[in-house]
């Protein structure tokens, strides 16, 4: 359970955190990156668990990630690339480039090719993902409409 | 400090406006006909500010004060820029009507404001109490009026935003944040047209206020290392702008400081990288023991990438040479004298993340989804090579390797 919490857990936070880092995101933020990118490892790794083929998983995943990044974004007032480059970073299919090429170095192409496409997928998967979330009209996002919502509802009711 | 337009119940302000105006009578002459500002500071009401609308473009300022506690801190300053950038749209001549005080004549000249004319016996046909300045009785009011347009520049307000363009593009923006932030800075100082064409290198703007010819600039960007904390601060400095908060010469200003704000630390981003590596080494796979070496290979990784920024190295051999350092740290490491066994993939897919161009991915993902194709295909095959060039470092080392014979023991 520890283990499993530290793995699925701290590691993602810690690790996107790392990355915003990098990418030089004002101190203030870095605890909402980290969040970020643990919701969206946390969702890969449920699908994963439950079946689903990686890049089904990347799918769900950035899902997390991109609503958490336009939500947080109308929170915190500031640009959205902030949360969401830190918080994809734990799903981009590094894993499957190494592979790709140790396959492509040992000689099995075969094996190369399937690792290849499979990232090639979830990278797919991931283009996808954002997207479909981005295009989603900006004002879904902004607490005002959901309460003028609300108050046109009761005043109906 | 923030400036609010007051629409309901006016008289609130009456204790402030009679200091500019002993009469309340005279106050709630023009009062309702009339605009009024207040300018808030930590939750207190500072200054008040009424103007009235004239007709034929112009405007006059009827009423100005600052509660007596905070005067001499420039707030009444602050308030008239304000107010000047705010009726320059809509008027041309702001006039002003005051008594013979010299310090009082004094600040509107500072403030840009020159003599226009002068009402007789205004004061003493209007108050019912004698108004005295020095013992001498005032009488006469004297205006003083100011031209609003010659503070629009259409070439300052273009270079200006052309500059928070160009900062954003730098550090990695997306093209309809750049293309947003350069349309809101012109159209809040009264540029109305304006038309932009943004490329993921280059800015082209052509902006007009129909009264003078349009002016148009381009500026070349070349591709550079991504700063999120100058993107956001320049996101910061332009919805302030479009508050009407700042002014042209300040939101310059603000902009050369934030152009020369400073990455993190070395030490710092290099920790970070190891952080980086460890972390995702053990998420994907990788033993304790594992991610503990990859977290030393992502920190010499990001030594060796750091150095090259500083002498300018292309981005095609910090990648490849990248590939190999990784790979010949994981294979020595293979070969050290462990407690237990390790295993090579753990440790170098760690030491990869550090190198995989996740922002230019994703800046390519949303340009593409907002239909700037071609800044979006250019930045995808700018990330889609980085991933090529790690590859070929990788394949490169592990080869190399495998036919030193080597092999066996991958």
């Amino acid at each position: 359970m520890i283990h499993n919490f530290i793995m699925h857990v701290i590691c993602p936070f810690v690790g996107t955190v790392a990355f915003a880092v990098l990418f030089n995101v004002p101190k203030r933020f870095y605890l909402c990156c980290g969040c970020t990118g643990a919701a969206g490892w946390l969702m890969y790794h449920m699908v994963m668990i439950y079946g689903g083929s990686a890049a089904t998983a990347s799918f769900c995943g950035t899902l997390v990630v991109v609503l958490l990044s336009r939500i947080l974004t109308v929170v915190m007032k500031c640009p959205i690339t902030i949360f969401l480059v830190s918080g994809i970073i734990p799903l981009v299919p590094g894993a499957g480039i190494y592979y790709t090429v140790f396959y492509m170095v040992n000689n099995e192409l075969a094996e190369a090719a399937r690792r290849g496409m499979e990232s090639a997928k979830v990278a797919f998967a991931i283009v996808l993902a954002i997207v479909f979330v981005v295009s989603l009209p900006r004002k879904y996002f902004q607490p005002l409409y959901w309460m003028e919502r609300k108050e046109r509802k009761i005043r109906k009711g | 400090m923030k400036i609010r337009q007051i629409t309901r119940n006016k008289d609130e302000y009456m204790d402030l406006l009679l200091m500019a105006d002993p009469q309340e009578d005279m106050i709630e002459r023009y009062l309702d006909k009339s605009d009024l500002y207040v300018l808030v500071n930590g939750g207190d009401v500072c200054s008040v500010c009424v103007v009235e609308p004239l007709k034929n473009r112009k405007c006059e300022l009827k009423n100005i004060a600052t509660r007596t506690e905070d005067r001499g801190k420039g707030y009444a300053k602050y308030m008239l820029r304000y107010i000047c950038e705010r009726y320059s749209a809509t008027c041309d001549v702001m006039y002003v009507g005051t008594g013979n005080y010299k310090e009082i004549i004094r600040f509107y000249e500072r403030c840009g404001f020159i003599h226009s004319h002068i009402v007789a016996n205004f004061f003493s046909e209007n108050y019912r109490e004698p108004i005295y300045e020095d013992g001498v009785r005032l009488t006469d009011m004297i205006y003083l009026k100011k031209q609003l347009d010659s503070s629009v520049d259409v070439k300052k307000v273009v270079d200006l935003a052309l500059e928070a363009g160009r900062i954003l593009l730098k550090n990695g923006a997306e093209i309809f944040r750049v293309d947003e932030t350069i349309t809101r800075i012109c159209n809040s100082f009264h540029v109305e047209y304006v038309d932009t064409f943004i490329l993921s290198h280059a800015i082209f703007v052509s902006a007009e206020n129909g009264v003078e010819e349009a002016y148009t600039k381009v500026k070349q960007i070349p591709l550079s290392a991504s700063h999120l904390g100058i993107v956001a601060e320049v996101n910061e400095l332009s919805r302030e702008i479009a508050g009407g908060f700042v002014s042209i010469e300040e939101a310059k200003e603000r902009l050369r400081r934030i152009d020369q704000m400073p990455a993190k630390r070395s030490y710092f981003q290099v920790l970070a990288a190891g952080m980086g590596s460890g972390s995702f080494g053990y998420l994907l796979g990788a033993t304790a023991l594992e991610s503990v070496i990859a977290f030393g290979i992502g920190c010499i990784l990001y030594v060796w990438v750091l150095t090259a920024k500083k002498y300018n190295i292309s981005k095609m051999l910090v990648n490849i040479i990248g590939g190999v350092i990784i790979t010949v740290l994981a294979l020595a490491a293979l070969h050290l004298p462990f407690a237990a066994p390790v295993k090579i993939d753990g440790m170098i897919i760690g030491g990869i993340m550090p190198l995989v161009p996740g922002l230019a991915f994703v800046n390519a993902i949303r340009d593409i989804a907002d239909s700037d194709f071609l800044s979006g295909t250019v930045r995808m095959i700018d990330a889609l090579l980085v991933f090529v060039y790690i590859a070929v470092g990788v394949g490169f080392a592990l080869s190399v390797y495998n036919n030193m014979g080597g092999g066996l023991m991958l």
